[in-house]
């Protein structure tokens, strides 16, 4: 080889060398540069589920580092070493054997000690048996619903069926079992810091169990692609001390006290005329002609003008902290960062407080009541609905006044 | 009476290559058939497979420009938290068009167009074994691809993503014609699939030349042979699922109307079924072509060829178990997920013989650091990252927590860029000097490589971190306030992808320059200008229309390499000694030519026959007039077609062939 | 599709026969039946899929007629009966073909056209009987994944009949592009391929009860 090409070729080696140098050095940027306190991370487990799938998980990614570190290594060396210097034509050596076999044998047993905890594992996870609560869980798009079956729920008896939406509030310490199914399309029903995510199929009812440790807010979002909303289709459980817990159902199970405020009066009427053909608010009562309540309540009927035949019930909405597939908040910045930063004693006095109006965040809600589909795509305009079969999908446009929207969300604040 | 135009394709024996015109006599046909061999209309009516095999490649690389569009859009999109660049429904259709076109439009077509231009070259045939049906292929999926993407026009691409599950594919969900769309034009498409397999299966197995047994084959050839297995037991199944998803959209059936107790799950078992072994059609002909690559440029044979072909056929074997391992999330019993989990690990082992065996093969050679070496060591690299992030969840519990979010999306694309397209552009650097008989420019190949290399790793990388610290796929937007604390928040991650994404972009630009740049005043390439192995280097560059002049007889895997080396003993032990130039070989080849070879004819039914298919698909949608007029084509295209001889009648040459001995090659 | 392949693969012989010494690995089997085999085998998925779905939703017919109400099966009985005959005389036809007896092989070519016709018309009765029994294509899953799964074979056959009487009309005019007992065999095998199908069809879907 001449000079000439000997130095190109050194040149060429050292440049490829500094590439590969900036390849490990941005794949350490990554390794040490992971978000602090995501709060979806999959490697914080919160809960037993999640804890024995993270168990599970990190040193399957160990072994995984481990054999590319050693294929980039040897790659590496051979570029290095085996570069054309001018050396001889190498033998023609078509492979050895006993050495293939070997090589193929290793692998085989690593797998074989990651598919046995991975077994175990998936079954250990499938389990129901051990069932202390149940809570059935239906996605549409583009929000979840929970419905509380009559149970006793880790020892606090819930006498009556409640239905709320947007947060799952569960006992801590307490196995509970989701029933997870779909009103409309598939959606998956996913709280990474509780457990691995669930389908939630159309027709079928599927198992997840979820269990929480500690008081807190765990985010969550659903992660099969669901349509127009799928992005702004999220959920949060929420996991409140058994006492904490009991003072929820109570509180779940009262029927909507009759508004005192003025406004919020007008609200009620607004609301029914407005609103309650689709949103449930139970203890909202028919009015008679002269003003007073009738005995009898205002039922609502979704499946008349909704393709997945069902709206969030609104009987305790301030009791929750964000609304619309748990995409926006109730609460302003500051008290939802003192919520999230709450300690887990503190958690719980602070999270049944619900929404008081010095914590309330307006805005989003003003927007949301003025003109939903402006806010989150959604099919509900005039036109879509006939392309729907004459329904709406999510919430239209309602063509409020200022006044009327005034009146709502009085009446809605209320609403605890 | 057909006027067939024979141009000399050796000049030399043919005095002076002036084209001669002879009468035919006896030519059946319901027209005259095509003659031309220059100009567009040699093109247009080729059933030449250099020819489909450029305009596979050409096309595709088409849509692979239309696909990295649509991807740069999405990124640039994801920016940044609660970006308002794209609505959701454009985002929806960005997403779905843009998986929709790589796999079907781009990876699928352009490895065909590798398979058909090298395999007849690679085995010592002059073409494969149905040559109309070749041409029909192409223009089938050429006309797939474009209905597809008239969508856009339309109405609406299709919104489904691309595994488009039910019931959210549903008419009264997905309301725009782009799912239909999507349906039919995937059904064309899948019938250039079915008929190239076909086609290539039976031209590997019965048009090998002499001597070449299945184990003395090119492993490129072998690679391209389990794909074609994989595809004509594949498509058959998302035929069904795509009639399925039609007939429900299209003529009302039940099929998904969960309402009417329809199972959702049934249309994910029937596209997983074909979407798994789709993987492996995506990617196997990728390792084919860095198994000829690594020892070009190691300068040794491939380590563990029969390994390697196993592995290969096991890959390809396994790949039918696993396909509910895309499934794990949604409710299959424990029992279910533990088997496809077990399975799933034990697809890993091929694949990892695979690495050892290309590494292997570097060990100890005398590496030449091409641009074609350089994305085959590439590929080495990145797909292990891609194969090992798929071992992560093959543990089907780690899975429930990484399914669905960007941590899948980092998986398959280091699997399908870093493996399947860092193959491709090896297979670009290789072959081209051989295609266009010109070199490509190293320099500018450098910077194509570095810069996709960068750019992919930049892209992709970040998807892992995303993905792990809880970022879902499918996401018009993500909230600021899921992205975490600290500089390096899941917000600075997708800033990273996206800036990673235009490097990428541009390491593409660097490679059409190349290709420009190359076309206008790139060197003349050498016979051998990598001391290459297999045979199709025994051909000119470019090949002349019939391949060889004389079919070679093959004695030995890496023929051509035996045919230029011998290993010769001296004191210091036998060495191995050039005995023979590419150039010799050739002129021995142009001395010893055939007198007669007949080359199939070319003919305009293919492209008739394809081009009825989307007019039935467009009435299917629009108008059943168009869709009746459509039939009628297909129809008379397909009678006329089965009435025309696939080659010219042997009176038909001159002089014809039972008359005195002839030099000339008649190539029509 | 598959009539586009018969006169395809003279160009090989062409190609690749210029040697004489040595004797090229193939599969022993010709291009044009390697293949119509391995298109069949492809075939097999399809239907495969199609009972697998019919399968699943046989017994989801609420509301309206299922299999015990609607099946006819002495009607279905003779039909198959009829269908299986038609492979018999597609044997006949090949045979006459191998010897080289044109007139003979037109002969049972169009007895298995004409029984094959029966098939298909006996289907076409079926499914009008059905509908008027208030059972079309839209009305259940059970119907819907009937319809498909009998209506692709149904159409599979009537592929079979075009394409046997286009082999009648060209062999009387002698325009059988290359190996004429071939092209008949070729046409055969998918003949009998239908057939065999729609003996598993017939097991699974009228045999068995759901």
């Amino acid at each position: 080889m001449s000079g000439v090409e000997q130095r190109v070729s050194t040149v060429r080696f050292v440049k490829q060398r500094s590439g590969i140098v900036l390849a490990i050095v941005a794949a350490a940027v990554m390794l040490g540069g992971c978000a602090r306190n995501a709060p979806q991370d999959t490697f914080q487990p919160a809960g037993e589920n999640a804890r024995r799938i993270n168990n599970l998980q990190l040193p399957v990614f160990i072994i995984a580092g481990v054999v590319f570190a050693i294929v980039l290594g040897m790659v590496l060396f051979i570029v290095v070493r085996y570069r054309d210097r001018g050396q001889e034509m190498p033998k023609q050596t078509h492979g050895k054997p006993a050495l293939e076999i070997v090589l193929t044998i290793i692998p085989a047993i690593i797998l074989i000690g990651v598919g046995i905890p991975t077994v175990s594992t998936v079954f250990s996870l499938a389990k129901t048996s051990d069932t202390q609560c149940v809570i059935n869980v239906t996605g549409q798009q583009w929000w979840w619903e929970y419905e509380y079956p009559v149970q006793t729920c880790g020892g606090v008896n819930i006498a009556e069926p409640i239905v709320t939406s947007g947060e799952l509030v569960l006992p801590t310490k307490v196995h509970v079992l989701l029933r997870i199914t779909s009103n409309d399309v598939i959606h998956s029903y996913w709280i990474p810091k509780l457990n691995g995510k669930r389908d939630a199929v159309p027709g079928r009812i599927h198992p997840l169990r979820m269990e929480a440790d500690q008081p807190g807010i765990y985010a969550g979002q659903c992660t099969e692609f669901c349509g127009l909303s799928h992005a702004r289709m999220r959920m949060d459980a929420v996991g409140l001390y058994t006492a904490d817990f009991a003072t929820w159902v109570a509180n779940q199970l009262q029927l909507a006290p009759k508004p005192t405020d003025a406004m919020a009066l007008r609200g009620e009427d607004t609301f029914r005329t407005q609103c309650s053909r689709c949103h449930q608010v139970n203890g909202l009562m028919e009015e008679n002609a002269d003003g007073t309540n009738s005995d009898k309540p205002v039922i609502s009927f979704p499946d008349l003008y909704v393709v997945a035949g069902n709206a969030p019930n609104l009987t305790n909405l301030m009791t929750r902290t964000t609304f619309a597939g748990a995409t926006w908040d109730l609460l302003n910045d500051q008290c939802r960062k003192a919520l999230h930063d709450a300690s887990p004693d503190k958690f719980g006095a602070l999270y049944l407080k619900g929404v008081t109006p010095d914590c309330f965040n307006e805005a989003d809600l003003r927007e949301w009541i003025r003109n939903a589909p402006a806010k989150k795509p959604m099919y509900s305009s005039e036109a879509q609905k006939a392309q729907n079969g004459g329904k709406y999908r999510g919430m239209p446009n309602l063509n409020l006044t200022d006044n009327q929207i005034d009146e709502i969300i009085a009446y809605l604040l209320e609403r605890k | 009476m057909a006027i067939i135009e024979r141009p000399s394709t050796v000049p030399a024996l043919a005095g002076g290559g002036a084209p001669q015109f002879v009468t035919p006599s006896s030519s059946y046909g319901v027209f005259r058939r095509p003659v031309s061999s220059t100009g567009w209309r040699s093109w247009l009516f080729t059933v030449d497979h250099k020819k489909l095999g450029l305009m596979y490649g050409g096309a595709a690389m088409f849509f692979f420009l239309v696909g990295g569009v649509e991807a740069l859009l999405i990124r640039t999109q994801l920016a940044a938290p609660d970006n308002t660049l794209l609505s959701a429904s454009l985002y929806n259709q960005l997403f779905t068009m843009h998986a929709t076109t790589m796999i079907f439009l781009f990876v699928m077509p352009v490895t065909t167009g590798f398979a058909n231009y090298l395999v007849p070259l690679q085995i010592g045939a002059r073409d494969v074994a149905f040559p109309r049906l070749n041409a029909f292929g192409f223009w089938c999926f050429l006309f797939g691809g474009i209905f597809l993407n008239t969508s856009w026009f339309l109405g609406g691409a299709a919104d489904g993503g691309w595994f488009m599950y039910q019931p959210n594919a549903n008419a009264l969900f997905s309301p725009s014609h782009g799912v239909d769309f999507w349906s039919l034009g995937l059904q064309i498409t899948g019938i250039a699939s079915l008929t190239g397999a076909l086609n290539l299966i039976v031209t590997i197995l019965n048009m090998r030349a002499p001597g070449m047994t299945l184990m003395k084959m090119p492993i490129f050839t072998w690679m391209v042979l389990v794909v074609q297995f994989l595809l004509v037991f594949a498509i058959p199944v998302i035929t069904v699922a795509l009639f399925l998803l039609m007939f429900q959209r299209v003529f009302g059936a039940q099929f998904f109307n969960v309402d009417a107790g329809a199972d959702p799950l049934l249309w994910q078992h029937l596209f997983w079924i074909f979407g798994h072994p789709e993987v492996y059609i995506l990617i196997l002909p990728s390792f084919g072509i860095v198994s000829e690559v690594l020892p070009v440029f190691s300068r040794k044979p491939l380590f563990g060829y029969k390994f390697v072909v196993f592995s290969g056929a096991a890959i390809g074997f396994i790949g039918w178990g696993v396909w509910a391992h895309h499934m794990f999330a949604s409710g299959l019993g424990p029992v279910s997920v533990a088997v496809f989990s077990v399975s799933t690990m034990l697809i890993a082992i091929p694949t990892g013989v695979k690495i050892v065996n290309w590494t292997l093969t570097m060990w100890g050679g005398k590496l030449r650091f091409t641009t074609a070496m350089l994305f085959a060591i590439g590929l080495i690299v990145e797909f292990t990252i891609g194969g090992l992030s798929g071992v992560t969840h093959s543990v089907s519990p780690s899975d429930t927590q990484q399914t669905d979010t960007y941590y899948i999306v980092a998986h398959f694309h280091y699997v399908l860029f870093g493996g399947a397209v860092f193959g491709i552009f090896a297979g670009f650097y290789y072959w081209w000097p051989k295609v266009f008989g010109k070199m490509l420019s190293e320099t500018l190949g450098k910077w194509n490589f570095w810069l996709m290399v960068i750019g992919m790793n930049l892209t992709f990388g970040p998807m892992h971190i995303l993905g792990l610290q809880g970022q879902p796929r499918r996401m018009v937007v993500y909230p600021e306030k899921l992205t975490g604390e600290g500089f390096f928040n899941l917000h600075f991650w997708n800033t990273v992808a996206s800036v990673g994404s235009y490097i990428l972009a541009t390491g593409i630009l660097m490679f059409l320059i190349n290709v420009l740049h190359t076309a206008r005043k790139g060197a003349k390439a050498p016979l051998d200008p990598w001391d290459a192995r297999s045979l199709e280097w025994l051909t000119a560059s470019p090949p002349k229309a019939h391949n060889f002049d004389v079919i070679p007889h093959v004695h030995a895997l890496d023929e051509y390499f035996h045919l230029k080396y011998e290993e010769v003993d001296t004191d210091a032990g036998p060495r191995l000694v050039k005995v023979k130039t590419a150039e010799e070989l050739l002129a021995e080849q142009e001395a010893n030519a055939d007198e007669h070879i007949h080359m199939p004819s070319p003919s305009y039914w293919p492209m008739i026959v394809a081009i009825a298919l989307p007019i039935i698909a467009y009435g299917i949608i629009f108008s059943k007039v168009l869709a009746v007029a459509g039939g009628a084509i297909l129809l008379l295209g397909m009678f006329a077609w089965s009435l025309e001889p696939s080659v010219a009648d042997d009176s038909d040459y001159d002089p014809p062939q039972g008359g005195a001995p002839s030099k000339e090659l008649a190539s029509v | 599709m598959s009539e586009a392949t018969l006169a395809e693969s003279h160009a090989v012989a062409h190609a690749a026969d210029a040697h004489g010494a040595h004797v090229s690995p193939t599969t022993g089997l010709s291009n044009n039946k390697l293949a119509m085999w391995l298109f069949l085998g492809s075939e097999c998925l399809l239907f495969g899929g199609l009972i697998s779905t019919y399968m699943l939703y046989r017994g989801r017919h609420t509301g309206s007629p299922g299999p015990a109400q609607l099946w006819d099966i002495p009607l279905t009985s003779v039909s198959s009966f009829v269908l299986l005959m038609s492979s018999l005389t597609m044997v006949l036809a090949v045979s006459a073909a191998q010897e080289r007896d044109d007139r003979l092989t037109c002969i049972w070519l169009s007895v298995t056209a004409l029984l094959g016709s029966t098939f298909v018309g006996a289907q076409v009765y079926e499914f009008t009987s059905f509908y008027h029994e208030g059972v079309g294509f839209t009305t259940s899953l059970f119907s819907s994944s009937f319809f498909t799964l009998t209506g692709f074979h149904g159409i599979h056959v009537t592929v079979g009949i075009i394409m046997l009487m286009s082999l009648v009309g060209i062999i009387s005019r002698s325009k059988v592009p290359g190996d004429k007992a071939e092209v008949v065999e070729l046409i055969g095998l998918y003949w009998h391929f239908v057939d065999i199908v729609w003996i598993v069809i017939f097991t699974l879907v009228y045999l068995i009860p759901a």
